[in-house]
């Protein structure tokens, strides 16, 4: 038992509601259909299809700390050793053998495998301190500096994954292997929406710019075994912002209302014929359809945004498409009252000319990441919004290839994200590196690994990760699995 | 016993009661529980039963730390096993008939943190009160324990009698009227008869009725009208095309690789094999055969081998810096996981890391069924072989008709050719003479560098750049020729130890680019004057791919040319350019080349040799010089076939040449259909078979203990007679013993048929699965199935054949009430339609559907940019390239899946990515359904074309053209009110693109299709309106 829930489940055990065989007859929190469904709970339930109860019933496990999560989520693996954990120890073994005895035989892509120096790389960018915390980050990231004070980084993170594909799918599914449900369809689940015209769940992609981009997969906002509309709802920054949201016809919104109004009564003579309850849902989807055909050009339009937002944001943010951009819109959802906002950037995978490349991708996404934290906070969002930045695993210290133009391997041994927002403890850092950033000095007590992150993200919702759980193929299943604890050191 | 509402009120009274009383009797026990099955609407008898009450309550809340997995298990205490749980220590969990006395019930019960049961920390919510008088019931019943139901070979018991014996078609209806009668409920009337077309058309074949279909059932007064209806469906092609898609579910099939870039794989023969299987109906066992071990099979063909592609349909990883071997490992286990939850509805993965938490499997058990599948010579990383070239089954006349027509023109070639054959020897004989230029390497009189390198001419004649070595070059040179005619240049890259590799190019990887060979004359009178020669075409002994040497002849000095991988390959290469006309009186001019290398990177070539030929005959082919200069006796048959056919075009006689095109043509086509033959990835054994480990907690490099090949010890034993391979895991999953196999397949089929299986949890049979809604009858259904020789269509007939299938499936408000899912079979099914079947329903509608069997996937309608958003690697990723044409308007089941972007407008409807074994879809109901719907083009053009259908053969009036659409939409007639809201709908729309044809244009350009001109404008975008209705009613996406 961890000592960080014993209370809280003493508490909330009276009013959990397990998901037992009885069913408890409330509707499911569902991600599209959430209000639509208060009138028609039964008609809900089984839209989740034959065999699929509905999520989280009754009040949350915990007191919620925030109600929404932004994830910046940055493929391909920004360096920690060049981004949050400094490190001046390095100064003194740059060029050096990396000693056996810190590799500990660890294992090595087969990117790196047969090379036979591992000659250590110091930061190739200086770092300073920032803020009243003097949190030291490096020159790379100078808009960052400005957040300082609200950011938690956690330099202990540690993944199992060494490559990207697995690495990234463990970190958004709880799992190396396709098949899970993603972190925020488990959210759209369990919670639900908060928006009547917009889904609980949005995936910004970035429009990539590195020749080296990792590709994404479906998976990684799709809902596994969850019913299928707890899936992320892509918000796309080329052609119809959501999948057929516009009328290739050009109909004007009177045709449309006029087609929905004929299509409604059609379809409830329909069901006073037959009784069948999914017509009135299918009424319901068709309804919110029509109120998203105004609600997300409204939302995707930053016409409205005063000046003083793109001096904060950067120029950037007026190109759709753009880290700066998707940060925009992130907070715009979020206002809008979206659970669940996955942005990506993914052009950080450098294996080699990483001292030019990084600071290309870190320029891209510095000012947006800060810009974010300072608006969301100056529009008092931040204290109810949970907002992590990190990608998939770390990069060695150690150069691959040789001279000034290096890159670096995957390094899933230590690396460094940051949280900020409800419940964090911004200002701090947590866990430590060894003197080489290779290995994580108090991992057995503050390693930070990816299902404890995940436990902690659901914590922060309200939401005991150990009970979050959907029955498929006879077991109950977690974001999880059997693991995670909640990291309390991160926690304000 | 009587049961009604106000009964079941009354239970909810007594159950408050009940939890204040200590003592209660048994027959009140057996009352209480009768009503408290009467009210979950399933059961209605007076005793618990192990397997169907108490089972399902110990596996879920107890098991985990008190069942079969011994890591786990907390206190010694085994739940599963009946000895062990009455007589564990002093105070026994379960004391046989003495409930007071189990500590089971008291800790079930208690409030206390430290003694309860689930504990709270277990993340197990406690035991609801019916849970616990229920397990009081049975304890005080005596606690007997059965073995798992699911594990016991199925057993047919006689269809029971019933009251409404008239009401019984065929035996599954007395089960299902059985349990109804018990609770005093009914089934529904028999579907009208547009209701039952349109149903059992939409499920066998996955499309809707036409009206002409429609009509001819209507009409057909006959007494097996239906049964002839659904022989008709069963035998058609469409069947098997719609029996194939959830088993390409079930086989997780895909285009793509999977993973990372998720790049194309040719896989989709393998698809036409499961078609073709379907609709030969290939009885089920042999079905399995094939599919799990049909290259192990005695009488093994390309075709058995061919079905072993299943397997071979897993995620396949290309990403660069994996481990081979966990990769490997994964696929392995992918095969066990899915093998089990398609045969068996096992959950076998479990076992990977543990012993199962809920069923009979030791995790050592896992690991002996993956012995079966870890003997594949396969790799992680890119393991794509074993593979073959097999034709589709559903394509496998293209070659016969192409094999008899090469036959007939070879012997036309013979018949002209005469007796002794053709004279090739003679022929040959001839080359000499005739054929064989005569190089003749030449000095250059003067070269320039404009690069700036040193150009010295070296002993044999060549020339070497040397010194600086500038990003792009151009070398000069001049030639005098002492020749009275050259009719081509040939230029030799000579490997030289001065550059990076030893090879023969100045590029920094050793390679070169020539993006330009152009060559020139000028008369010794006028020295400064030089024309370009024309170059007719030129020959490489090597180009790189996408850097052919004609790309140096191109007339372009750009980035492209000839390049020879001498970045990985260090020989010397040779290219013969040949001019279009000879250069005449060579000797009295100044020959000039001029080579360009204008790619960058310093790639150009090293050292260099030039020659002219001395006369007019053109020089044979680089490759016919190879050829003849090797002795006949060690030519290649190839070799000779090349040479022979080069021979006869040089010197046969017209007539002969004509009948030896024929041939040729009729081989290059042959060629192309061979070449289309995709290599199709199947199953193989090593000769030297893996060893197979325990792996410690799954991880590819924790092996432990060595395992061979077996079953779990909780099912039947493997066959007698057979290799311990997976034709002996093949058999043995249909033994007709086996107590999962058919009763599995059989309860797929069903919950396709009724959209819920008679076990609900269709991938789960294991003690954590939902007991079965009718246990006699899907044990009966399985049985009948084995004994009808596993006959698939057969066991679809005799369901749909009975009573409980024809019913109306109209919902009464107390039917949804009490039984929203229908598990107790009161009426008809109905359900939203799947998403291919909805795509293709409104091709169908629009007459545009394109019904051709098999062959590569299809690229219909896309979202632009859709693939390249999420995947945009350069050079590796892929563009979506919309098809053209018929393809845009083939059946949903043959287009292009990419796993990691599947089809969009079916990812929308429910259909999963097929990453992972998918036996059960979810059926969601989402407005972005609605946005495909109103949207996509592929159903905004299919409304364009329904339209032109009304109008055209809908008759004159606006009320025959709208019900006309209608009946194809949902098969009936409208009624009076849906009629008159139709059409004013159209004729508000008609009156609003009158007065504004740019909207009607607007509407009526989407999608490829040509409109019908002849179709009045307004009419045709009105009626289009109405069309797009009618394709959003609920009841187009809907069987009922």
């Amino acid at each position: 038992m961890q000592p960080i829930t014993e209370h809280d489940l003493a508490i909330n055990r009276r009013y959990f509601f397990g998901k037992s065989a009885t069913g408890i007859g409330v509707a499911a929190l569902a991600s599209l259909l959430a209000k639509e469904a208060s009138g028609q709970q039964k008609s809900l339930a089984t839209s989740n299809g034959p065999g699929y109860d509905p999520g989280l019933t009754g009040p949350t496990h915990f007191p919620p700390k925030v109600k929404r999560v932004i994830y910046l989520c940055q493929s391909g693996a920004p360096s920690h050793i060049d981004t949050f954990d400094y490190k001046p120890s390095l100064e003194k073994l740059d060029g050096q053998e990396l000693p056996a005895s810190v590799r500990m035989g660890q294992r090595l892509t087969g990117m790196t495998a047969g090379q036979k120096s591992f000659a250590v790389a110091k930061s190739f960018m200086p770092f300073q301190q920032h803020g009243q915390s003097g949190q030291w980050i490096s020159d790379m990231m100078p808009h960052h500096g400005k957040i300082a004070d609200d950011i938690c980084i956690v330099k202990s993170m540690h993944t199992e994954a060494i490559n990207h594909d697995p690495a990234i799918t463990f970190f958004q599914t709880g799992h190396q292997q396709p098949g899970r449900p993603s972190l925020g369809s488990w959210v759209s689940y369990g919670l639900g929406s908060e928006s009547e015209n917009l889904p609980a769940y949005a995936v910004l992609l970035d429009k990539n710019s590195d020749t080296q981009a990792q590709p994404l997969y479906s998976r990684l906002w799709g809902s596994g075994f969850l019913p299928s509309n707890h899936q992320g709802v892509k918000l796309r920054s080329v052609g119809d912002p959501v999948l057929y949201l516009n009328d290739p016809t050009n109909a004007s919104l009177d045709d449309k209302r006029q087609l929905l109004d004929s299509l409604s009564q059609l379809n409830e003579l329909r069901q006073q014929e037959v009784g069948d309850p999914e017509i009135q849902t299918r009424i319901a989807a068709y309804e919110m359809s029509y109120r998203m055909q105004m609600s997300v050009p409204e939302l995707t339009d930053t016409s409205d945004e005063p000046e003083s937002t793109f001096d904060l944001y950067g120029e950037d943010a007026k190109v759709p498409g753009t880290h700066a951009a998707n940060c925009l819109l992130a907070r715009r959802l979020s206002e809008r009252g979206v659970r669940f906002v996955q942005v990506y950037h993914r052009g950080w995978d450098h294996h080699g000319g990483l001292p030019t490349r990084h600071p290309k991708i870190a320029k891209e996404v510095d000012q947006g990441s800060s810009a974010l934290i300072q608006d969301l906070k100056q529009r008092g969002l931040l204290k109810d919004t949970l907002v992590i930045w990190g990608g998939e695993f770390g990069r060695t210290v150690y150069k691959q290839g040789s001279g000034n133009n290096f890159g670096r391997d995957h390094h899933p041994r230590c690396f460094s994200i940051w949280m900020a927002g409800g419940g964090i403890k911004g200002g701090t850092s947590y866990g430590e590196t060894d003197d080489f950033a290779y290995n994580i000095v108090d991992r057995d007590t503050r390693g930070v690994h990816v299902h404890d992150l995940n436990a902690t993200i659901m914590y922060l919702l309200g939401m005991n990760h150990e009970r979050l759980t959907y029955r498929f193929q006879g077991r109950d299943y977690r974001l999880t699995d059997v693991h995670g604890k909640v990291v309390k050191g991160v926690l304000s | 016993m009587p049961f009604d509402d106000s009964g079941r009120m009354e239970f909810h009274d007594k159950l408050s009661h009940l939890k204040m009383s200590v003592m209660i009797s048994r027959f009140q026990f057996s009352l209480f529980v009768l009503f408290l099955f009467s009210e979950c609407g399933l059961f209605a008898q007076d005793t618990p039963q192990f397997n169907r009450d108490i089972r399902a309550i110990l596996s879920d809340r107890c098991y985990t730390c008190h069942g079969p997995d011994s890591a786990a298990r907390e206190a010694d205490l085994r739940l599963d096993d009946r000895d062990i749980a009455t007589s564990n220590g002093d105070t026994p969990a379960i004391v046989p008939g003495k409930p007071a006395e189990s500590e089971l019930l008291k800790r079930v019960r208690s409030n206390d943190e430290l003694i309860q049961m689930p504990p709270p920390d277990s993340g197990k919510a406690p035991l609801s009160e019916k849970q616990i008088i229920l397990l009081e019931a049975w304890i005080k019943n005596g606690a007997e324990y059965d073995d798992h139901w699911a594990f016991i070979s199925p057993k047919q018991a006689d269809a029971p009698t019933v009251q409404h014996q008239d009401h019984v078609r065929n035996p599954i209806d007395a089960f299902v009227l059985k349990k109804l009668e018990k609770q005093g409920l009914k089934q529904s009337p028999q579907a009208d008869p547009r209701t039952l077309i349109r149903r059992v058309s939409l499920d066998l074949t996955g499309l809707p009725p036409t009206p002409a279909e429609i009509d001819a059932f209507l009409k057909d007064q006959s007494k097996n009208a239906y049964e002839k209806l659904v022989d008709r469906l069963l035998s058609s092609n469409r069947y098997g095309e719609h029996m194939a898609k959830p088993w390409l579910d079930a086989a997780r099939y895909a285009d793509t690789n999977g993973y990372q870039y998720d790049l194309e794989r040719e896989q989709w023969v393998w698809r036409d094999w499961v078609i073709w299987a379907f609709n030969q109906n290939m009885p089920f066992d042999e079905f399995t055969r094939q599919q799990i071990a049909g290259d192990l099979l005695p009488n093994a063909n390309d075709l058995t081998r061919l079905a072993t592609g299943f397997h071979r349909n897993h995620p396949i990883t290309i990403e660069g810096g994996v481990i081979d071997e966990e990769y490997r490992t994964e696929y392995v286990v992918d095969r066990v996981v899915t093998t089990s939850t398609v045969w068996m509805g096992m959950t076998m993965l479990c076992g990977r890391c543990h012993d199962h938490k809920y069923d009979p499997i030791s995790q050592k058990e896992f690991y002996q069924l993956s012995a079966f599948f870890n003997r594949v010579p396969e790799r992680g990383l890119n393991g794509f072989d074993p593979r073959r070239k097999i034709e589709s089954p559903l394509q496998s006349d293209r070659l016969q008709e192409i094999d008899k027509r090469l036959a007939a023109v070879k012997q036309q070639l013979q018949q002209v050719a005469g007796a002794e054959g053709l004279p090739f020897a003679k022929w040959e004989s001839l080359v000499k003479a005739d054929e064989q230029a005569n190089w003749d390497v030449t000095v250059p009189t003067e070269m320039k560098s404009a690069g700036g390198a040193t150009l010295t001419v070296q002993d044999d004649q060549s020339v070497l750049a040397s010194g600086k070595n500038p990003v792009t070059e151009e070398y000069i040179v001049d030639l005098k020729a002492d020749a009275n005619a050259i009719s081509a240049i040939r230029l030799e890259a000579i490997k030289d130890p001065s550059t990076v590799n030893g090879g023969t190019g100045r590029g920094s990887n050793g390679n070169y680019v020539m993006t330009e060979f152009i060559v020139e004359t000028a008369s010794l009178e006028k020295p400064g004057q030089f024309d370009q020669v024309a170059i007719s075409s030129a020959e490489a002994d090597y180009s790189q791919k996408n850097y052919e040497v004609n790309k140096a002849i191109d007339g372009n000095i750009d980035k492209s040319g000839w390049a020879v991988d001498g970045n990985t390959i260090t020989d010397s290469r040779t290219a013969v350019f040949i001019m279009a006309e000879p250069i005449k009186n060579a000797g009295e001019k100044i020959i000039r080349v001029k080579m360009s290398f204008q790619f960058g990177l310093s790639h150009q070539i090293a050292r260099f040799r030039l020659a002219v030929t001395k006369g007019e005959a053109t020089p044979l082919t680089l490759a016919i010089q190879k050829i003849f200069e090797t002795p006949i006796e060690k030519r290649s048959p190839q070799q000779k076939l090349q040479f022979n056919d080069w021979l006869l075009r040089k010197y046969a006689s017209p007539e002969i040449r004509q009948a030896a095109d024929a041939v040729t043509v009729v081989e290059k086509e042959r060629q192309t259909i061979v070449n289309s033959i995709p290599s199709t990835m199947i199953m193989a054994e090593q000769t030297q078979p893996r060893t197979t480990h325990v792996l410690y907690r799954g991880e590819y490099d924790q092996k432990r203990d060595v395992v061979d090949s077996g079953v779990p010890a909780a099912l039947p034993n493997l066959p007698d007679g057979v290799p311990n391979n997976r034709l002996a895991l093949a058999e043995w999953l249909v033994k007709p013993d086996h107590p999962l196999t058919s009763r599995v397949f059989v309860n797929r089929v069903w919950q396709r048929l009724f959209g819920v299986g008679i076990v609900k949890t269709s991938e789960d049979f294991g003690s954590q699965g939902d007991w079965p809604s009718h246990p006699e009858l899907l044990d009966w259904l399985a049985v009948e199935f084995v004994e009808m020789n596993w006959d698939i269509k057969a066991l679809q007939k005799l369901i749909v054949m009975s009573g409980t299938y024809r019913q109306s499936s109209v919902v009464t408000p107390e039917q949804q009430a009490n039984d929203p899912e229908n598990r107790l079979l009161s009426r008809g099914p109905r359900r939203r339609l799947d998403a291919e079947v909805v795509r293709d329903s409104a091709l169908l509608a629009s007459g545009l559907l394109v019904e051709k069997l098999g062959g590569p996937s299809v690229f219909p309608y896309h979202p632009k940019g859709l693939w390249q958003e999420i995947n945009n690697r350069p050079g590796l990723s892929r563009t979506y390239k919309q098809d053209t044409g018929e393809n845009l308007y083939r059946r949903s089941l043959y287009t292009f899946w990419k796993r990691t972007v599947p089809p969009p407008s079916m990812a929308t409807f429910d259909a999963p990515e097929r990453e992972f074994c998918v036996v059960r879809r979810s059926r969601t109901n989402t407005p972005l359904q609605a946005f495909v719907m109103l949207h996509d083009p592929q159903f905004v053009e299919a409304a364009r074309k329904l339209a032109e259908r009304m109008l055209n053969n809908g008759g004159t009036s606006v009320d025959g053209q709208i019900a006309h659409g209608f009946e194809i939409i949902t098969s009936r007639r409208p009624n009076e009110q849906e009629l008159k809201l139709l059409k004013e709908t159209y004729q508000k729309r008609l009156l609003q693109y009158q007065q504004n044809s740019a909207d009607a244009t607007s509407l009526l350009s989407v999608g490829d299709s040509p409109r019908d001109e002849s179709l009045d404008l307004s009419q045709h975008a009105a009626m289009t309106s109405v069309a797009r209705l009618l394709m959003n009613l609920s009841e187009f996406m809907t069987l009922n």
